[in-house]
């Protein structure tokens, strides 16, 4: 899941102020889950956003807000369109890809982004998430005994750990556990270790296009040639 | 979606289900919780017609139900009602009704069956007499229920009202035939004569002089014939009426009462309430005894018993006694009072189809008789039961009269079932304890010399903290809005009680039955998919804020501090609410069913609305009956800080009282906060100046 991070609301009100009627838009897929962009915080930013103007007592600016189920996917955008006649901007609290479809959908009307999208990851607690996955497109983890070092070392290294790992920790970082520890001990739990005792070669980064596009589908020529 | 919610998906708490008269009691407790004892007192009285009446004498098969019961004690619901009716001003209230209907309706006996049945006819119009065999009215509250638990003074005013009423009453008016009250140009008749006959032992002996039926023995007392009773006296039976012939006896000056009981305590079916009190006052009871034989010796009774020995339960899980042989003995006492059951008498000339036990046979769902235009409820139709249960056949009564007469065909409703399971083991775990507040007895030395009420009633303070231990059954949180879920999994992992959980298909539910509507999931839920089932509950912050907004912006009191409050406990009602309305001008209150349901919304929106400073009081995590509530409140208001430092209002605006911990000090604490509003309004001003 993409995890965010809601901006400041000084910032986000500042992004906001030269426009008078703007759109609070949640999306209701990662955001919500991570507690960034959901129904509810489209009102808790809203009611802030008011607050702020009361007290400066600025020009006014019209909020409104809603919530579509998926920013990303333009089709749900479409609820949108009898509202983009009064509107001069949306602020909007999904992810960069939610704001970028918008942008798509709507080329008249600036779009503002009302959080900072973080990374992929998992919670397992309420309220705090862990990076997991940076979507290097090349998954190794069947050799990693399911724990990724690019994601979760702070190196990135494929054949560790370095020797800064101390009491099972990381020296960039000493709360963090060290990835290739965890890797280790997972290793020796399954009875791979020799996975661990290979060595990996440094990878291509270049090879990497950005940006990636993905097809499954297959050309179909229906003329049958 | 939550903002105009219309739906009502309630459901049913078992204390009101098994309330035959469906008493919103779960309404009403609540109330009280709050301190709104007045509104309380208005559900009470809709769902009952004599309400001071249940509130002294109801066997309350609600707090059998209760589920507070599988925590630790179910919730006092009869000592809360009275302490509404009393504090409720219930003894203040009039009635009237007006006769839109002529067809008369005779009711045979005014026991709560017949008195609830002419209430409810008289609401419903018709114009009703009242028959009664004795000099007052009432049946057994009259002269079966000793005036120790029952104050006369609490039954003359519920009579009263009913004559105000405008319902006819002819005492002393023994009715022998039926038709005659055809003749009389009555279109309907309610029999209700009860169940008075004594039942008898059917032991060698049983006429003796100084040998007595319970029923008739209290009647003589209450209609004060002050029967002669000795020093010594024996009371056989297990029920009610035994042990209040016993106590009564006590109060009459007997030295030495016994009950002799042929069962074991655990099968002794008296309230155990009552027994206990009885064995407080002195009264002894023998288990496990039987008399088989009496004889009259110089003026003394000389009771031969035995001792019994349970056989191993039967089929129906029932353990029968049967005597020891060989292990008879002999007591000698002066009186002897038999209280073994009691059966309606109904005379011949009423030609009424009899069943077991000398009941009348009626039609449980209509309750008409063999005869045309002739109903009959109470216990002349069930045999000894209770207050309550008559109350709600004359309730019945009434409408199916009202049916007859209108030529109508009954609208038969639906039993009133609680669908709701038992709580689970691991819930039972996480709700907090708290034992049951008992209200206060006079002591037993003082309560024995007279016939004043032994039950007090309760203060404020043990009311509101009694009722404070609902479990608000059946009005918890529900998955509203599945579309608006995105299964984010914060209920699962937040809700204390785990109440919350995956189905099989992988959706999240929330077990109804395991709720105890903390609020906590509703607040947190970043979908706005979680509701109370009752909307009520939903919109009260919204709506209690902007009322507040409103007002405050008419009064144009500077600088505006707003409050969230805790309704609950002492805050409502007690030493603290009184604080609040001592506070400076400028305080404003929103009344809030527990903090827990403080949004960071409501927050933001009273800066929104003006307010210079914002706080949260509610009882510390040790006071409040739910888990985590101050938890999950303090984590909103540090979000609501932080965001709103980040418009320019300082932190220091914002601040929760006694979630913490206890504050000693409250009042200082409030002058203090007030204060610092004060000052951060000066330095916010002579910003601005300095800006210009
Ligand atoms: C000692 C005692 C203690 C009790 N304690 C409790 C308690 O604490 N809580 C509880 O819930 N229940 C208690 N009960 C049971 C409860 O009082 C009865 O279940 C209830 O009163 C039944 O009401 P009813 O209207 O059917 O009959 P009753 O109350 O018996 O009233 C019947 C009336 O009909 C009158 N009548 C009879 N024949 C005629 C006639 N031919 N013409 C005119 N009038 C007639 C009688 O005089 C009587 O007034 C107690 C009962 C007794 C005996
Ligand atoms: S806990 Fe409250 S709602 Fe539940 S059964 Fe008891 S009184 Fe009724």
């Amino acid at each position: 899941m993409i995890v965010a991070e809601q901006k400041s609301m000084e910032e986000i009100y500042r992004i906001c102020s030269p426009y008078e009627k703007i759109l609070i838009l949640g999306c209701g897929t990662c955001v919500t889950v991570c507690d960034a962009g959901g129904e509810k915080e489209v009102s808790i930013i809203h009611s802030v956003l008011d607050a702020a103007q009361a007290r400066t007592g600025d020009k006014p600016h019209i909020f409104s807000e809603y919530t579509v189920k998926r920013q990303c996917d333009i089709e749900f955008l479409e609820a949108l369109k009898d509202k983009a006649g009064e509107i001069d901007a949306i602020l909007s609290l999904g992810c960069g890809i939610g704001v970028q479809s918008l942008a798509e959908v709507f080329p008249d009307i600036p779009i503002l982004p009302g959080v900072n999208t973080a990374f992929m990851g998992a919670s397992r607690e309420w309220g705090v998430w862990d990076e997991r996955c940076v979507a290097c497109g090349d998954c190794r983890l069947v050799d990693t005994g399911g724990i990724c070092p690019i994601t979760r070392c702070a190196k990135g290294i494929l054949n560790g750990p370095c020797a800064g790992a101390k009491g099972g920790k990381c020296e960039a970082n000493k709360e963090m556990d060290c990835a290739w520890v965890l890797i280790y001990q997972h290793l020796v739990h399954l009875g791979h270790l020799e996975r661990m005792r290979q060595y990996y070669p440094p990878r291509n980064f270049h090879t990497i296009l950005r940006p990636r596009r993905l097809i499954i589908k297959t050309e179909i020529n229906p003329g049958g040639k | 979606m939550t903002k105009n919610p219309s739906y009502d998906h309630t459901i049913i708490p078992p204390c009101q289900a098994e309330c035959p008269l469906h008493m919103d009691i779960r309404e009403y407790v609540d109330l009280i919780a709050q301190g709104r004892v007045m509104e309380a007192l208005q559900i009470i009285r809709e769902g009952n017609p004599f309400p001071s009446i249940c509130a002294y004498v109801c066997t309350h098969p609600c707090e059998d139900a209760c589920r507070r019961g599988q925590v630790d004690n179910p919730i006092a619901i009869r000592a809360l009602k009275k302490f509404a009716v009393k504090f409720g001003g219930d003894k203040m209230i009039r009635l009237e009704a007006e006769t839109t209907h002529d067809e008369k309706v005779a009711i045979v006996g005014s026991g709560p069956a017949g008195l609830a049945a002419a209430y409810y006819l008289r609401k419903l119009g018709y114009p009703v007499s009242i028959f009664e065999a004795h000099s007052e009215l009432g049946g057994m509250l009259r002269v079966g229920i000793p005036e120790y638990r029952l104050p006369r003074e609490v039954l003359d005013i519920e009579v009263q009202r009913l004559i105000q009423m405008g319902a006819e009453i002819r005492t002393n008016s023994p009715v022998t035939s039926l038709n005659l009250l055809f003749d009389m140009k009555y279109k309907a008749i309610f029999v209700t004569v009860g169940a008075h006959q004594g039942l008898r032992l059917g032991i060698e002996g049983e006429e003796s002089a100084g040998v007595v039926d319970g029923a008739t023995f209290l009647r003589e007392v209450n209609l004060g014939l002050k029967p002669p009773v000795g020093n010594r006296v024996g009371i056989v039976g297990g029920g009610n009426v035994a042990i209040d012939a016993a106590r009564t006896s006590l109060r009459l000056g007997s030295r030495e009462v016994k009950i002799l009981y042929r069962r074991s305590r655990e099968e002794m079916p008296a309230d155990p309430n009552e027994i206990e009190q009885a064995i407080e006052e002195g009264v002894e009871i023998l288990f496990l005894m039987a008399p088989i034989k009496i004889q009259s010796v110089n003026g003394q009774l000389d009771i031969t018993c035995i001792r019994m020995e349970q056989e191993e339960p039967d089929a129906s899980g029932r353990r029968r006694p049967a005597p020891v042989p060989g292990s008879e003995f002999h007591i000698t006492l002066d009186d002897l009072i038999t209280a073994i059951g009691q059966a309606p008498q109904v005379p011949k000339d009423f030609r009424l189809r009899i069943g077991r036990g000398s009941t009348i046979r009626v039609d449980p769902l209509t309750l008409t008789t063999n005869q045309k235009g002739i109903f009959a409820g109470g216990d002349a139709v069930t045999g000894p039961a209770s207050v309550i249960q008559a109350l709600a056949t004359g309730k019945l009564a009434a409408s199916r009269i009202d049916d007859y007469l209108r030529h109508r065909y009954p609208a038969i409703s639906k039993e009133k079932r609680a669908s709701m399971g038992d709580l689970l083991p691991r819930t039972i775990e996480m709700i907090r304890k708290f034992n049951r507040y008992e209200p206060p007895i006079r002591p037993s030395q003082e309560r024995v010399k007279e016939f004043m009420p032994v039950e007090l009633v309760y203060d404020w303070e043990g009311a509101v903290n009694e009722a404070k231990r609902c479990l608000h059954c059946g009005i918890g949180a529900e998955i509203l809005s599945r579309d608006n879920c995105a299964a984010c999994l914060t209920c699962l992992r937040i809700c204390p009680y785990l109440a919350p959980f995956l189905d099989d298909r992988g959706e999240i539910q929330i077990a109804e039955d395991q709720c105890i509507a903390c609020g906590i999931c509703v607040t947190e839920c970043p979908a706005n998919a979680i509701a109370f089932r009752k909307p009520q509950e939903q919109r009260r912050v919204d709506e209690e804020l902007e009322h507040v907004i409103e007002s405050a912006a008419k009064s144009k009191s500077k600088p505006l501090i707003i409050g969230f409050c805790c309704q609950y406990g002492l805050y409502g009602t007690g030493a603290l609410a009184g604080l609040w309305r001592e506070t400076k001008a400028g305080i404003w209150i929103v009344p809030v069913l527990c903090i827990a349901k403080v949004e960071s919304r409501h927050i933001v929106n009273a800066f929104k609305a003006g307010a210079e400073g914002v706080f949260i009081a509610g009882c510390d995590q040790q006071q409040c009956p739910r888990e985590n509530t101050a938890f999950w409140t303090l984590q909103r208001m540090e979000r609501s800080k932080k965001m709103l430092a980040q418009i320019g209002i300082e932190p220091e605006r914002v601040q929760a009282f006694n979630l913490h911990a206890s504050d000693k000090n409250l009042a200082e604490a409030l002058d203090r906060f007030t204060q610092k509003i004060g000052e951060l309004c000066l330095v916010s001003a002579f910003k601005k100046e300095m800006k210009k």
